[in-house]
């Protein structure tokens, strides 16, 4: 410790902003890890407490996926024996339309019963009681908000607010105001209940319910009480505990704590890479004072703990510094990604606390510090190797072995050809991902020879362009392959999670859009809601006839989607007319026969699943699937597997008459409307909308709004994704500072010769900048080398691991060409600083420096 | 060739510390002046003024009647890089540049072709006896053979002035003489002013002329006649 | 309130001596095979805020086995909504409950038994026909209660009949069996604390049958009382079973 304060400290002070710069990369690394993990884990969170405080003494909940189920499952629930009180829940979030409201998620209960599951809060003082619970069931516009919403909005007791409702705009009155505490606080406290049976017709949902809530009888165990009631009620309803709901859930998350993973280890890597980078310069500068040390007796083990010690409170101070801005980014990023989950499921939910979890702080600070103690090793080994009399010499310089270069070369090319290996044994998990390590490792290890080579290559240009300062530049930076190769390879991997980032996007883009404009070919979309993907409010199926007699619409398909639980992960079922939408429709066929797939599943045979599903869920043509249904688990083959994006966690098409039989739904969520050829479209959707738009809740989406919407809803998707790119070019740009600064610094005496023996400011100005340039070309080349390599794999993981998307292989070039300028820029940019440090600093100092 | 009239050096740091104490000095072209005194005397300050890679205080500094004051620092750059070569105790030179490498830079910089440089470089390694080693980088040549390259480098462009800052301090007795003797024959062949810091009373007595330093102020300024 | 007015407000003459066989004579004098009055509910709350609500019930058969609705008149908000009460000797009653804005009966699950029945201050188990077995009871003496001399009853719940109250006491009168008052006390922790009152008045004999025409509830804890009044009490009309099903329920609005 005495060591650490009288020999690294003074260093470190004279030195403050490349440390800082070194830490950079831990600092973002470890910031993206928490910001991401924590953001899912606060949404995740809020999810479950939502599902908790609505859940109330619920014990067990009987569900059939989204779908619902007939009313008369709650008779049997009721008359199982194991079970207390058992009540029907309709659980939706809606656009309240009042400005900075956004959902409410609206509860239909049933208030006969269900207090004694809840606790309302409601009769205990003075105004905050429901007026009369008589007349809030005899009223189907009654409607009870928690204080909070009341307080916010302006609604109190006996106010009326209007809703748009299946049945057209409706006015509900607020009959009661819950307290604040408890249940209330669900959601933000955007909470309010309902009848259940006001909310079936409120929402369109027939004689439905989407969940039982249930308590067992005192005495009788949950488990035991569960058990009994699945084997009452049959495989194809679902009898959990509140809990298995966030379950569910989470695997809707997980996508993007996977994509956080990729760039917080890549950010970690170029973390590593600076840390090496910095350590590596610093051992040789302080060559001299590790031989003093030496001369005056510390050990070998003593100089390299001093170092390792430097490199770890480095990565500690680093990952500090990453945690508190993690946990400050993780409050944007929870709210973006409960939006998102919210737009693309449908699913409601409000992170409003970002907390977190001190086991993720934890291991986001081991990471960090492991990252910095791994980097700082070999340099902590070689500044133990100094030997002490040839380091007090002066104008002696130690030169890095010609040896190591050949073994890392040797090693780079025994990983490459494993790497290769890799590939073609890569259907087994763990044989890719160690696949896709030895090639970023190959590629990493092969910069010191790829950057000299490519120096070498770049001479005679640099030195055309500016004979003096072009061949200086590339002499300087072939003479120290190690500063350089540091530099080079953390800005090479910048680049290249760039280009893998930018690359998923754009292929995700393309396919999407190749996708959205075979599938969804319709003139018009009829929705419930102001989205196509939130299926709180249905329509009846008694409506298509209705607006297949509208002038001008030539056919009508009603499709009706719900998310089911299949093998304990949620799935889409889509339900249409199958024969009718494969007219329409030519989806790419993955496998089986385009005809024999889609008659068979008309015929009621069997299923059309979706591309991703089938990787998700490794089932192929032929394979029977086990469905869930109210009326019992269904066995269902797969009949084709067709290329489908409509739901990252996979679709399954069935015939809507299969489906009526055995789910007894006959709510439709959206009409595919074709018009006649020549009809006027606008003339239409107006037909259409003063039908029924007074009516009911009734949105008429054309064809490019939908895709619009659709395109919108996959920017946001990769929204984050941006944010990554962004926080990796920074890493980039950090890292070309890190090393300039560095760079310039070791070199103050090379530098001050230069001058001393006649170099003019502008020509050491120009030499840093071509330098910086070099470097930026350098990383660039081998950045976009390793992205392709990156990209393959990334898109790999998403096909086997995230959501089995097949996605084509497109190489981003635009942000390739976008990246030229702005690296090369950033290195220009990056070393004039450096550049004029190195001009301006006393001539006299510098050549004594040492 | 060189005058200085009334040069004060001052350093800023905790304590102010004068280094040069009103010098005033003239050294005709064809010269050899030795420097010398204690340590801390202000010598090598004086040929850094000199050499312009520093600049005095107050006073005036000329070199071949031109005034250094109120130059600008490229300007300084090319007096210094046409008019003066400098030899350093500890060589300076670039490691990672063989021998041709680092005499050539002063030409690079001058942005001579490169086979004019290449010429020069050749005949300047010649002039100092290493003609052999040309593409051997500095780690591979003894002190003494360093010191040559240093001043193969210093001659680049046949400088009238050359700066020496201990030039033999860092070798051995039986080397510094050698280099002494090449320092002595440049300066007869090449009718060079040179003016040279020095610890060696044997090597300062071989000189024209020897000016001594305390304190920052001339206080001896001894001329020999025909001392070679 | 059928179950109460069938069970509570009924008296038949005895000389039992007995404290089970005074409840259980009790009991069976206000025994008719039908049932029909108009009725008028007061809540007072503790802020003296009153609501009132009227309603016409019918009963069909004796206790144990009968049948009834209950249709409310008033106020506008609530008018219309009904319940169907089907009673079992054997276990509990079945109920529905028609709203006809929603145009839906619901079946009301079985209750906690503390609950409040419909922001009255009687709970579901105030309202339960009650088996003469499903308790103990202990004459307590004689007691002058309003002018009238009554035998005082401890009646202690069975442990399976998981009540809200540790027991109850009765006011019954003795010259013609007429239940005069009603006080629960509180289980648990509240044993000994009076939770709930129902005192019953305006007794007149109506059709062969003493019944109390005015009963009042008073919830000491929330301080809130409820008064009920029946009117144009009838016994023993013919009432038809067709009115006492669901299908009857959704007919008549």
């Amino acid at each position: 410790m005495m060591l650490l304060r009288l020999i690294t400290w003074p260093y470190v002070r004279k030195h403050l902003l490349r440390t800082l710069l070194t830490t950079a990369g831990i600092v973002l690394g470890v910031a993206v890890f928490v910001g991401m993990h924590t953001a899912n884990q606060s949404v995740l969170h809020a999810f479950n407490r939502t599902v908790y405080q609505i859940a109330g003494a619920t014990q067990l909940q009987v569900t059939a996926g989204e779908a619902g189920f007939p009313e008369e499952i709650l008779e049997k629930v009721q008359a199982h024996p194991g079970v207390a009180v058992a009540v029907p829940v309709i659980e939706a979030a809606v656009q309240t339309g009042i400005e900075g409201q956004g959902n409410l998620l609206i509860l239909g209960v049933d208030m006969t019963g269900d207090r004694s599951l809840r606790d309302y809060d409601l009769e205990n003082a003075g105004d905050t009681i429901i007026e009369d619970p008589l007349v809030f069931l005899a009223q189907p516009d009654s409607l009870i908000v928690s204080e909070q919403f009341s307080r916010r909005t302006g609604l109190a007791l006996n106010r009326k607010l209007t809703m748009r409702t299946m049945q057209g705009p409706r006015q509900f009155t607020i009959r009661g105001v819950m307290k604040s505490a408890g249940m209330a606080s669900a959601f933000g406290g955007n909470l309010a209940i309902m009848d259940v049976y006001a909310a079936q017709l409120v929402f369109g949902r027939g004689r439905k319910f989407d969940r039982i809530d249930l308590t067992v009888r005192a005495g009788a165990s949950v488990d035991g009480v569960r058990r009994g009631l699945q084997r009452a009620l049959g495989e194809g309803l679902q009898v959990d505990p509140p809990g298995s709901r966030g379950k569910q859930f989470e695997a809707m998350l997980q996508i993007y704590s996977m994509s956080g993973n990729v760039t917080s280890i890549f950010a970690l890597f170029i973390g590593l890479f600076l840390i090496y980078n910095t350590f590596s310069i610093a051992v040789t500068q302080r060559r001299s004072e590790i031989g003093i040390l030496r001369a005056l007796g510390a050990t070998r083990g003593q100089i390299k703990r001093l170092f390792l010690l430097e490199s770890g409170i480095t990565g500690l101070l680093g990952s500090l510094a990453g945690l508190a801005l993690g946990v400050i980014i993780a409050r944007g990023m929870a709210a973006y990604i409960g939006g998102l989950i919210g737009n693309v499921y449908g699913v409601a939910q409000r992170a409003e606390e970002v907390a977190a979890d001190p086991r993720l702080l934890a291991s986001a600070l081991g990471l960090g510090l492991l990252t910095s103690l791994i980097a700082g090793w070999l340099p902590a080994r070689n500044a133990a190797q100094v030997d002490p009399v040839r380091a007090l010499q002066k104008g002696r310089v130690q030169v890095i072995s010609a040896g190591e270069n050949r073994a890392r070369r040797l090693t780079a090319a025994v990983m490459l050809a494993l790497a290769v290996v890799c590939v073609f044994y890569g259907h087994q998990q763990a044989v890719f991902y160690t696949g896709y390590l030895l090639s970023i490792l190959a590629v990493l290890l092969m910069t010191p020879a790829l950057g000299n080579w490519l120096t070498q290559a770049l001479r005679p240009a640099l030195k055309r362009i500016r004979p003096v300062e072009g061949a200086l530049a590339a002499d300087s930076l072939l003479q120290a392959p190690r500063r350089t190769s540091g530099a080079v390879a953390a800005l090479a991997l910048s680049i290249a999670l760039v280009i893998g980032l930018g690359g998923i996007a754009r292929s995700s883009f393309e396919s999407i859009t190749t996708w959205a404009e075979t599938a969804l070919n319709p003139d018009f979309f009829i929705t419930g809601s102001e989205s196509i993907t939130q299926r709180s409010f249905c329509f009846s199926d008694t409506l298509g006839p209705e607006i297949a007699a509208v002038p001008g619409v030539e056919e009508v398909q009603a499709v009706r989607t719900v998310r089911i639980i299949h093998q304990g992960t949620p799935v889409m079922l889509v339900a249409t007319d199958v024969e009718r939408l494969a007219r329409r429709v030519r989806l790419k066929v993955i496998e089986g026969r385009r005809q024999e797939m889609y008659a068979g599943a008309a015929r009621g045979e069997g299923v059309v699943i979706s591309d991703n599903f089938a990787l998700i869920h490794r089932v192929h043509l032929g394979d029977v699937l086990r469905v869930p249904s109210p009326g019992g688990m269904l066995s269902l083959r797969v009949l084709g597997v067709v290329q489908d994006y409509s739901d990252t966690q996979g679709t399954i098409l069935l015939d809507r008459r299969l489906f009526l039989r055995h789910w007894r739904d006959d709510t439709i969520n959206a009409f595919r409307v074709y018009l006649r050829p020549g009809a006027a479209r606008d003339a239409v959707r107006q037909d259409l909308l003063n039908r029924f738009g007074g009516q009911m809740r009734f949105y008429v989406l054309t064809n490019q709004e939908l895709k619009d919407y659709i395109r919108k809803l996959t920017e946001q998707w990769f929204g984050l994704t941006y944010v990554q790119i962004a926080v990796a070019v920074l890493v980039a740009i950090l890292g070309i500072v890190n090393a300039l600064t560095v760079s310039i610094s070791d070199r103050r005496r090379e530098l001050g010769v230069l001058r001393a023996v006649g170099g003019l400011r502008n020509q050491i100005r120009h030499t840093i900048w071509i330098e910086a340039l070099t470097i930026g070309v350098l990383g660039l080349t081998i950045g976009f080398a390793l992205g392709a390599v990156h990209l393959y794999y990334i898109l790999e993981v998403a096909k086997r691991d995230l959501s089995g998307t097949r996605l084509d292989y497109r190489y981003p070039f635009q942000i390739a060409a976008t990246l030229l300028p702005v690296v090369l820029g950033a290195a220009l940019i990056s070393a004039i600083g450096p550049a004029e440090s190195a001009v301006r600093g006393s001539l006299v100092e510098a050549l004594e420096y040492e | 060739m060189i005058q200085l009239s009334h040069v004060v050096k001052e350093f800023d740091g905790k304590r102010k510390v004068r280094a040069l104490d009103g010098v005033s000095l003239r050294i005709a072209k064809g010269e050899m002046v030795s420097l010398v005194g204690p340590s801390g005397s202000g010598k090598s300050t004086l040929l850094n003024l000199i050499g312009t890679l520093d600049k005095p205080t107050s006073g005036e500094i000329s070199i071949d009647g031109a005034t250094l004051s109120g130059l600008a620092d490229d300007d300084l750059t090319r007096v210094r890089r046409d008019k003066i070569g400098f030899i350093f105790q500890f060589f300076n030179l670039l490691p990672s540049l063989s021998c041709m490498e680092n005499v050539s830079m002063p030409l690079h910089l001058r942005g001579w072709s490169r086979r004019q440089t290449r010429e020069r470089a050749r005949e300047l390694l010649d002039l100092v006896g290493l003609g052999q080693r040309l593409d051997h980088l500095p780690d591979e040549l003894s002190g003494g053979e360093r010191q040559r390259v240093a001043i193969a480098r210093a001659l680049s462009v046949y400088p009238p002035i050359i700066l020496a800052d201990e030039p033999t301090g860092n070798l051995d007795t039986a080397t510094g003489a050698d280099i002494l003797d090449l320092v002595r024959d440049l300066h007869q062949r090449l009718n060079a002013t040179i003016l040279m810091v020095t610890h060696d009373r044997a090597i300062a007595e071989s000189c024209h002329r020897t000016i001594t330093l305390r304190d920052g102020r001339i206080v001896g300024d001894l001329s020999r006649n025909a001392a070679s | 309130m059928n179950r109460l007015a069938f069970t509570l407000l009924c008296a038949l003459p005895a000389l039992a001596q007995d404290a089970r066989q005074i409840v259980d004579e009790a009991q069976k004098r206000s025994r008719a095979g039908s049932q029909r009055y108009e009725g008028t509910l007061e809540v007072i709350d503790a802020r003296r805020k009153v609501s009132t609500k009227r309603w016409v019930y019918e009963r069909l058969g004796a206790a144990g086995e009968s049948k009834a609705v209950l249709r409310f008149t008033a106020p506008a908000e609530v008018k219309g909504v009904a319940l169907l009460i089907h009673n079992h000797p054997d276990r509990a009653s079945d109920q529905w409950m028609w709203t006809p804005a929603v145009a839906r009966e619901r079946r009301i699950a079985l209750q906690d038994r503390r609950t409040r029945f419909f922001g009255t201050d009687f709970t579901f188990e105030d309202l339960e026909e009650r088996d003469v077995d499903r308790a103990s009871y202990k004459l307590l003496g004689e007691e002058n209660h309003l002018g009238a001399l009554c035998w005082k009853i401890q009646s202690t719940p069975r442990v399976d009949a998981r009540s809200q109250y540790s027991r109850t006491l009765l006011w019954i009168r003795k010259d013609n069996y007429v239940l005069l008052q009603v006080e629960g006390y509180g289980a648990g922790k509240n044993e000994d604390k009076l939770i709930r009152r129902i005192r019953y008045s305006d007794i007149e004999k109506i059709q062969n049958i003493w019944t109390a025409r005015m009963l009042e509830v008073h919830d000491l804890e929330r301080d809130s009382r409820t008064v009920m009044k029946l009117e144009k009490l009838q016994y023993n009309l013919p009432l038809s079973p067709e009115n006492f099903t669901l299908q009857a329920l959704r007919r008549e609005r």
